[in-house]
């Protein structure tokens, strides 16, 4: 790193002041920004923070958050079409029942220019609307499904890659229920999870499946399928078309008493096939994927670094490595009377 | 022209690269007069990187009338915080970062080329100009002629500063608009 041992001594004890060129390289080392080190995070992560047992190992998911937490508040600090759209997110009081978890996921599709029935797609893009700006990071399978965090305007998610589409969709989906209800920092482990004896993690795993299978147009395709194809293959197309996991389908199956526990268990275990793509004609979907941003993130970013209010290096740090310095628009030439300001 | 005594001018690594390149180290000497030429430690470290790849860079960390400065008091440190958040990504733009931290505190004039460093000075009230700046200082107080400059300026007009200007036409601009 370029700092010897001595020197860290003297900076430790307070005996030599850090030099600028020593903080760019500390925060190279660690990963970390050069403001990080001045500047205070997002006070949700703060106190978040402050919760933690000092002793317990930060849980990886934690650092993904703050990256990308402190990414949108820089750009929608500077951005005012983002800081718009953060602006937007609406608080909802904290459902007493399954019915109000219904009726809020009823209202969050309202929120995000959805249709009130039917498949909601193109979820990551639209949670935007209602003011969260979610992320997917690959964490692996021994980490979180996902997070959120309230900042000062709108609110940040992050997904774990590592699950699949529906789970991906899912987690979003959980996280936008903690977001409208005001949670201030939530990591969920297990989304979903058989049972959760938490009933605030209940209502908002039923406000999830509500908004990914909302009960009239679920009911009516299910009953379609069934009658003309069967119930195997009536699952792998509501899973399909909703874009759901199988264990998620069996879950809203059971809670709107469309299916017995038998029923919903070999809906649970159903794996869709190759053969079921080509004979049922699915579309595959992979929303969510890994490297994938928000649109309206990303065309922020492009806004700043057109604007020349970021350099390149710094609009493909915000956009996370998943864009190459190729891929950046050229900067348009200037006006020849902008030529006063260079020679002058 | 020269510039009162106590004002200082803080280069970056860019101009100073296209300066000495061009052999014009010296006209930098004569252009700042009575001001103090002063390079941060980051631009100095940007230098040294750069050194062995490209010698004239070497040429520049030999210049002793060229003061260095490390950044290191709590103001300095923040500027230096506050302009990394525009510009630096991993080890990338140090070097304009602490010439803009620099010229903030101190309220010296930062010599800057690229666009988002010139953003972000104007953004936060720091004065600047760019290599072109200087070496047309540089004519107007004699040290150089228009046509010295003119492929330099021509060069710079295309590439980095993105000006609509053909290979002569800085020069024909310049003698047409007396902004030299």
């Amino acid at each position: 790193m370029g700092l010897d041992r001595s020197s860290l001594a003297k900076i430790e004890t307070g005996a030599r002041r850090v030099t600028a060129l020593e903080l760019a390289q500390v925060a190279e080392a660690l990963d970390e920004r050069i403001e990080w080190f001045v500047e205070e995070a997002p006070p949700a992560i703060v106190s978040h923070r402050n919760v933690t047992d000092p002793g317990e190992p930060s849980p990886r998911i934690d650092r993904e958050v703050e990256l990308r937490a402190r990414a949108v508040e820089f750009v929608s600090r500077h951005d005012p079409m983002l800081r718009k759209a953060l602006d937007r997110l609406p608080v909802f009081s904290v459902p007493a029942d399954k019915e109000e978890a219904e009726q809020l996921a009823h209202e969050a599709r309202m929120l995000l220019g959805a249709e009130a029935e039917g498949p909601l797609k193109e979820l990551g893009a639209r949670v935007v609307r209602a003011g969260l700006v979610p992320f997917v990071a690959d964490l692996g399978t021994e980490s979180a499904d996902a997070a959120s965090v309230l900042l000062e305007a709108g609110a940040v998610a992050v997904v774990n890659g590592g699950l699949r589409v529906g789970r991906r969709r899912l987690s979003l989906a959980h996280e936008l229920g903690h977001v409208l209800m005001a949670d201030e920092y939530t990591v969920d482990w297990r989304i979903d999870g058989a049972s959760t004896p938490d009933l605030r993690e209940q209502l908002i795993d039923r406000f999830a499946r509500a908004l990914l299978l909302p009960e009239s147009s679920f009911r009516d395709a299910w009953d379609r399928w069934l009658a003309d194809k069967g119930a195997r293959a009536a699952a792998v197309m509501a899973a399909s078309c909703f874009r759901v996991d199988m264990s998620t389908l069996a879950r809203r199956l059971l809670e709107l008493e469309m299916v017995e526990g038998t029923q919903a268990a070999q809906v649970r275990t159903t794996r869709t096939t190759r053969a079921d793509i080509v004979e049922h004609d699915l579309v595959v979907s992979d929303e969510l994927g890994s490297g994938w941003l928000p649109r309206d993130y990303e065309a922020a970013v492009l806004r700043l670094f057109r604007s020349e209010r970021v350099s390149g290096a710094r609009a493909l740090e915000l956009l996370f490595g998943t864009w190459d310095a190729a891929d950046l628009p050229e900067l348009p030439q200037r006006n020849a009377s902008a030529i006063w300001d260079f020679v002058s | 022209m020269n510039g009162d005594p106590g004002e200082e001018l803080v280069v970056d690594t860019g101009p100073l690269s296209h300066l000495a390149e061009a052999g014009w180290l010296g006209v930098l000497r004569s252009v700042a007069g009575a001001r103090k030429v002063v390079v941060p430690d980051a631009v100095e470290y940007e230098l040294r990187r750069g050194a062995s790849t490209r010698p004239h860079l070497q040429q520049v960390l030999g210049t002793e009338w060229i003061s260095r400065s490390a950044l290191d008091t709590p103001s300095e440190n923040a500027a230096f915080a506050h302009f990394s958040a525009f510009l630096v990504s991993g080890g990338r733009n140090i070097g304009e970062a602490a010439v803009l931290a620099y010229a903030q505190v101190h309220g010296a004039t930062a010599v800057i080329d690229d666009g988002a460093a010139r953003r972000a000075a104007k953004e936060a009230k720091v004065r600047y100009t760019g290599t072109l700046g200087l070496l047309c200082e540089a004519v107007r107080a004699g040290f150089l002629t228009l046509a010295m400059v003119s492929s330099v300026a021509d060069h710079l007009m295309e590439t980095e500063y993105r000006l609509p200007f053909g290979p002569g036409e800085f020069e024909k601009w310049a003698q047409e608009n007396g902004a030299v």
